[in-house]
């Protein structure tokens, strides 16, 4: 991955494959980078959202324990030995809004709890999702509200669930139900929305105000057509001026933060990644980029879009997954798709052993975050969204003890977690979704 | 050349006709005389004649008002009578001046509807006992569809005891479903052939004719911005530079299976997008100074076998890559080149010295020497490290090449036949170095702004001139706002665009102000969005053609995915292009110029799931032949007959009956198909015996529809089910069958594994209609090879449709298809309408596209004549106000 920022910089950071990050850098930029002031920082709660596609093989990923405090992990789980304190396991979630079973819904569910309205046309609707209801509460601070964060760069035709807009499918984040927020898969342009155009500090101050000029044309122009529109067509136009307003306030909060926030000298990356592995680790390091610098809190990823058809070679893994996880209970198929769940896994893990090791005030990074781990099917076999594999990670500045297996003995709903998640970052909400209460365990801390 | 089993289709308005006597077998007598009465003859008589030809007065016994009530089936001599009266306008009496007399349009259409009466025969046969119509309905299908357990919640008894314009929507996926012969179910009680058109034609022309009563083209919405291709090729018309605009804008979503449906929205990451872009082609058109040097780092793509001559790279040259690239500015840029490596970090295929070249607009700029590391002394990690270079560029687009010089002695000796592919370092590694990626970065001596192309787009005849005054600004932003928004500009579209200019030219001068104003013109709403305002004061419901203005752009994007050109823009401009004659000739330029390739690139790429050839990858261990090389040729072969089809101006049947197919040397020894030598594509001749031909036996279209190591006869079905017979299958049933029960192993044929599944009733619905269509191709692989085993067991390529018809194969397959032209012919009308439109077909749209096929097959299915008839069909011309 070649950088080429200046034409010889100082040439440390993102080193493209196999990413790993220099942590002295970094720990040198956060100082810089923090529009806040390390004290006000030190509490941060940030959210992360990680979705694996197409569920996984249950039996090797509940650990065999009763319940209670996380002793052994299991097969698909044991690359997150490092990280055991820092996460719980809970067992027997389910999304009963994603029924009738499908792909679709196991991803328009997973954040959103909600039914999608079977269309393939433009009248979707969802809901909004759980990362956006906490951005739209602790992301207004920051330059960036939300991340949402993919690994599929290309689009597929015809090849969505029968009957779903491809929409569904795509998007794990909904501003709204009927805002779909597409995920960005190429490391570049993340990294330029969170850094920006580079340049010297006067460079990017000119460049913001002309965008900000920019956007003022494009207000007026709005207005302007707004004036001879039907009603239907009038609130479509609200709907650009609300986008206009957002893009407005993110180069306010831009400009408040070159002056506050030299851009840390990065290269920038310029490719992607050949295999999974490093393009995947690569869009974990931006995401700890994004939190270690104080631009981003909530940020969702969509680790292979349901229905993948990826090979995953690099754990010598040939068959596609998609049809690897209608195993038709074939032993072999299950042990081939249990590597691929696994694989998934131990990239999580690294990630979390990276924010662990980032010291931020009194802990680390992990700390001060918590990040959701799952996926929106339980059994991809018969498409089933119960029993769902899901993980909860990170200390939430405190609030959050781990190392433990939280077992419910009936399928609870996913939406009590986001609930419950959304309560630890100081979101009051008396219910989300279908939740029918909040996950007791996690809030005794 | 059309295959002779084409049957003729019954004639036409037979059927109409059959609408009286089937209404009163329906026990819909007063739908009838509705029918009459509210035509325009119906109209005529009960205003001006009924006065005297009733049945009290009837004068010179002639009874009009129950010639009116009996509907149009009755005394077919009366009708004939009127006609001619009418005609002579002998009616009412010329001599009586006081009487009321209606005017020549009234005259004229109750003419025309006289005509297109429907006629007496068939109309006697509709009253006949024995009536081959509605009746099939009540007896082949109320013992599954009625009553309160109805199949499918579908109530045959009632529908067809309520008229039939309550229901057109239910109606028309009856009817699709009948066209491809789907229902009764396959094993059923099915009625002759005959009845069964008979009452296909009955119900599609009761269809048309409420919807010609009462019509409804559609809306589509108000806003609907470029999808990321189209704003490329605008982007490309306006400035003459082109971009990657894979890297500057997010990918568009896809519904009804075009990218160009779901573009209503503007979110905020869009919108942020929009303006980096429109910033970044703003500087790169006018050559702005940048403030420090920049880079693209182009990797190719790892599965590419580089042992002949890629594309746009001279003759006698060997693998590498050719780069388009935008200079910013002209000057010094560096180019980097580093070779492939194996895991081991060695560089591949380095056994012997090798040459590389870098050529700028393919004239050579230097020549490197790559030979192998000799052993102890130097290493791999060196060998590439010599190969950069710092040369001059001119600013604009320029194309970059690297490539290696052809060694005569290419062919190996190996032990076992080569592989054609060789890329992969296990088992089929590479026997020559390939080109890895090349980076270019610069300028570094900045030499200005150069003279590029798109300068001379954007500066015109002022390029070189000495004063520039805000006038010559003026008229530069204006002819640049014209195009961009493809209408005429206002003052009130100019001021704020002149106001950018003056802010830009006051810290940059001219060219900054005109950098500053294009920008503008970029991220502005007319330019972004394709905007269609309804009419003011029409009420909500009221069908009205859309403005010439629209129309231009509803051309241009349909037919180039990019603006208007000046030509369609002035006749739009000036009124003339409604004209019939005038659209007409312009469809015909349209579609004879080069930028009607966007057709195949956007809508066959899409309707055929061309563009997801990307993304297969094949299992390497079974289909070791597989590389990039392979997936580009197949994408090509399937353009090339798309392409073909267009510019000869071909029946569409072609696409699936060609006797012809397109080929290169990488794709025929895929075909095991000799004498085809290099990587140009040609048209070859087929002889019958060919396993080749149409789409449905290219590679392209078989590998999609497969998964990495297996065909899919369900993917297969449920795409030809889809695409060419356009009756697909339903979405899921709420009950997704549990599979948990039943164990299918990996070994057993694919044939039995699915028939497993059909054991399943909720299955067997959909799959009963998809397996058996996709089993005709299984005597293709999962690339498209030819097999006749698969694990070891003959491949059984029969298949079926419900109705009993059998195919042993795709020839079989492709002359059912063929056999009702209409379905595979109405299919891709609706198709080329949903993309033309930008939105989902509805019900309401058949009757149009039952027209635009109706038309078509006079001309054996033209494809000019599709096109022609999309673009004159009411969805197209007009919207309704919402």
């Amino acid at each position: 991955m070649i950088i080429t920022r200046k034409a010889l910089p100082r040439r440390t950071f993102i080193k493209g494959v196999g990413a790993s990050l220099a942590l002295p850098f970094l720990d040198s930029m956060v100082a810089a980078a923090t529009p806040l002031g390390k004290s006000q920082l030190m509490n941060v709660k940030r959210l992360g959202y990680v979705f694996m596609p197409m569920g996984c093989d249950i039996t090797r990923w509940t650990p065999s324990d009763a319940g209670g405090k996380l002793t052994e992990l299991s097969p698909i789980l044991n690359s997150l030995d490092p990280v055991k304190d820092n996460i719980n396991i809970l067992t027997n979630m389910e999304l009963r809004n994603a029924y009738p079973g499908s792909h679709a819904t196991s991803n328009s569910a997973f954040l959103s709890a909600a039914r999608a309205k079977q269309t393939e046309s433009n009248d979707y609707y969802l809901g909004t999702t759980a990362d956006q209801i906490a951005a739209k509460a602790i992301g207004q601070d920051t330059r960036l509200p939300s991340l949402e964060l993919a690994m599929d760069l290309q689009e597929n035709v015809g090849q969505c669930d029968n009957g779903y807009a491809c929409v569904y499918q795509n998007n794990l984040s909904w501003s709204s139900p009927t805002t779909p927020l597409p995920a960005e898969a190429h490391p570049r342009i993340v990294f330029e929305r969170l850094f920006g155009e580079g340049g010297t500090e006067a460079e990017r101050q000119a460049a913001l105000r002309e965008r900000a000029s920019l956007l003022d044309s494009v207000m007026s122009e709005i207005k302007r057509l707004k004036k001879d529109l039907g009603a239907a067509d009038s609130a479509k136009v609200d709907d650009y001026l609300d986008s206009i307003r957002e893009v407005e306030r993110r180069i306010q909060l831009a400009e408040a933060s070159v002056r506050d926030n030299p851009a840390p000298d990065i290269d920038r990356p310029l490719g992607v990644p050949a295999s999974y592995g490093d393009h995947a680790r690569l869009m974990f390091d931006l995401q700890v980029l994004a939190m270690q610098g104080d631009i981003c809190r909530v940020s969702t990823f969509q680790l292979a879009r349901e229905t993948s058809n990826r090979v995953y070679t690099e754990i010598g893994v040939t068959d596609p997954h998609h049809p690897l996880s209608h195993h038709g209970n074939d032993p072999d198929k299950i042990a081939r798709m249990a590597k691929i769940n696994a694989f998934h896994v131990s990239l999580f893990a690294e990630y979390l052993q990276k924010l662990d090791s980032i010291k931020e005030g009194n802990g680390t990074l992990l700390d001060h975050s918590l990040i959701l781990y799952g996926s929106g099917m339980g059994n991809p076999n018969k498409h089933d969204h119960s029993n769902l594999p899901t993980i909860v990670a990170g200390g939430a500045a405190g609030n959050m003890k781990g190392g433990r297996h939280i077992r419910y003995d009936q399928q609870t709903p996913l939406a009590n977690l986001h609930l419950t998640m959304l309560n630890k970052v100081g979101v009051r909400l008396d219910s989300f979704g279908d939740s029918q209460g909040v996950v007791d365990e996690l809030l005794d801390v | 050349m059309l295959p002779e089993f084409i049957v003729p289709r019954l004639p036409r308005r037979v059927t109409v006709a059959t609408l009286a006597g089937i209404i009163s077998l329906c026990g819909l007598q007063v739908f009838a005389e509705n029918l009459v009465m509210e035509s325009p003859a119906g109209q005529l008589i009960q205003t001006y004649c009924v006065d005297c030809h009733n049945p009290d007065k009837n004068k010179g016994k002639v009874d009009l008002q129950s010639l009116v009530q009996h509907g149009h089936g009755s005394s077919p001599e009366l009708w004939d009578d009127l006609s001619w009266i009418l005609e002579e306008r002998e009616m009412p009496p010329v001599d009586e001046v006081d009487l009321p007399r209606p005017s020549n349009a009234e005259y004229v259409a109750a003419i025309e509807w006289i005509k297109d009466r429907p006629d007496s025969a068939a109309s006697e046969l509709a009253t006949a006992d024995a009536l081959p119509g509605l009746p099939v309905l009540d007896t082949y299908c109320t013992s599954c569809h009625s009553g309160p357990d109805a199949q499918s919640g579908l109530d045959m008894a009632e529908l067809i005891s309520t008229p039939l314009h309550q229901n057109p929507g239910t109606w028309e996926a009856i009817v699709r479903k009948m066209n491809a012969r789907q229902m009764p179910p396959h094993g059923k009680r099915w009625p002759d052939p005959q009845s069964y058109q008979l009452t296909i034609d009955y119900l599609e022309d009761s269809l048309d004719y409420f919807a010609s009563v009462n019509p409804n083209p559609g809306r589509t919405s108000t806003f609907r911005r470029l999808t990321r291709t189209e704003y490329r090729n605008a982007v490309q018309d306006l400035l003459g530079l082109e971009v990657d605009v894979a890297e500057l804008l997010p990918r568009d979503e896809v519904s009804h299976g075009f990218d160009n449906i779901t573009v209503t929205e503007l979110t905020p990451t869009l919108l942020d997008r929009y303006i980096s872009s429109a910033r970044m082609i703003a500087g790169l058109a006018v050559g702005a100074p940048v403030s420090y040097p920049e880079g693209k780092t182009v990797r190719i793509k790892t599965d590419i076998s580089q042992t002949g001559r890629m594309e746009g790279l001279p003759l006698g040259t060997r693998g590498g890559v050719m780069i388009p690239y935008n200079f910013p500015r002209a000057g010094t840029y560096d180019i980097e080149i580093t070779l492939t490596r194996d895991r081991n970090e060695s560089v591949e295929g380095l056994h012997e010295p090798h040459e590389l070249e870098v050529l700028l607009n393919r004239e050579l700029v230097e020549t490197f020497t790559v030979v192998p590391p000799v052993k102890g002394k130097t290493y791999h990690k060196d060998v590439d490290k010599h190969l950069r270079l710092r040369t001059h560029v001119e600013s604009g687009s320029q194309e970059i090449g690297v490539t290696f010089v052809r060694k005569p002695d290419l062919l190996l000796e190996r032990v076992r036949e080569p592989f054609e592919s060789s890329f992969n370092y296990h088992r089929h590694p590479r026997t020559s170095p390939a080109v890895f990626q090349v980076s270019i970065t610069g300028p570094f001596e900045d030499a200005g702004a150069g003279d590029s192309e798109s300068r001379r787009r954007v500066f015109g005849k002022y390029l070189t001139a000495d004063d520039k005054s805000d006038e010559q600004a003026r008229q530069i932003i204006q002819r640049l706002a014209r195009k961009a928004y493809r209408r005429p500009v206002s003052d009130g579209d100019l001021a704020p665009l002149m106001a950018f200019f003056e802010a830009g030219e006051e810290t940059g001068g001219f060219d900054a102000g005109i950098e500053a104003a294009l920008s503008a013109i970029l991220v502005n709403p007319n330019f972004i969005f394709r905007i269609e305002h309804d009419p003011a004061g029409l009420a909500a419901g009221t069908a009205y053609e859309v403005s010439q203005i629209e129309l231009a752009s509803r051309l241009s994007f349909f037919l180039w995915g990019s603006l208007p050109d000046d030509e369609l823009l002035s006749l739009a401009e000036s009124g003339q292009l409604r004209n019939p004659d005038v659209l007409e000739a312009q469809v015909m330029r349209m579609l004879a110029d080069a930028r009607s390739s966007s057709l195949t690139e956007l809508f066959a790429g899409q309707w055929l799931y061309l563009r997801n050839i990307d993304s297969v990858i094949p299992d390497l261990r079974l289909f070791p032949d597989f590389d990039e090389n392979l997936r580009k040729a197949m994408r090509r072969e399937t353009e090339l007959l798309f392409e073909h089809v267009m510019r000869e101006d071909k029946s569409v049947l072609e696409l699936i009956t060609a006797d012809y197919t397109f080929l290169n040397e990488r794709i025929a020894r895929h075909y095991n198909l000799s004498g085809i030598h290099g990587d140009r594509f040609r048209k070859v001749e087929l002889d019958e015996a060919s396993s080749r031909g149409g789409v449905l036996r290219h590679a392209s279209i078989l590998s999609v529809t497969s998964y990495a190591n297996r065909t899919s006869p369900v993917i297969r079905g449920a795409w030809i089910l889809e695409n060419i017979i356009g009756a697909p299958p339903p979405p899921p049933p709420p009950d997704v069958p549990n599979l948990e029960d039943v164990v299918i192993s990996e070994d057993m044929p694919l044939r039995e594994r699915l028939a497993a599944h059909r054991e399943n009733p909720s299955c067997a619905g959909c799959h009963e209609l998809m397996d058996p269509i996709g089993f005709a191709l299984e005597a293709f692989d999962a690339v498209g090879q030819v097999r006749y085993l698969e694990n070891g067991i003959p491949v059984d390529a029969s298949g079926r449709v419900a109705d009993g018809s059998t195919f042993a194969g795709v020839a079989d397959l492709e002359e059912y298809i063929v056999k009702h032209p209409e379905n595979f012919v109405r299919t891709m009308t609706e198709k080329l309408l949903t993309f033309g439109l930008g939105r989902g077909m509805e019900y309401y749209d058949m009757p149009a596209v039952r027209e635009i096929v109706r038309k078509s097959s006079e001309t054996d299915y033209q494809f000019s004549s599709l096109v022609l008839g999309v673009i004159q069909s009411q969805p197209f011309q007009q919207r309704i106000v919402q």
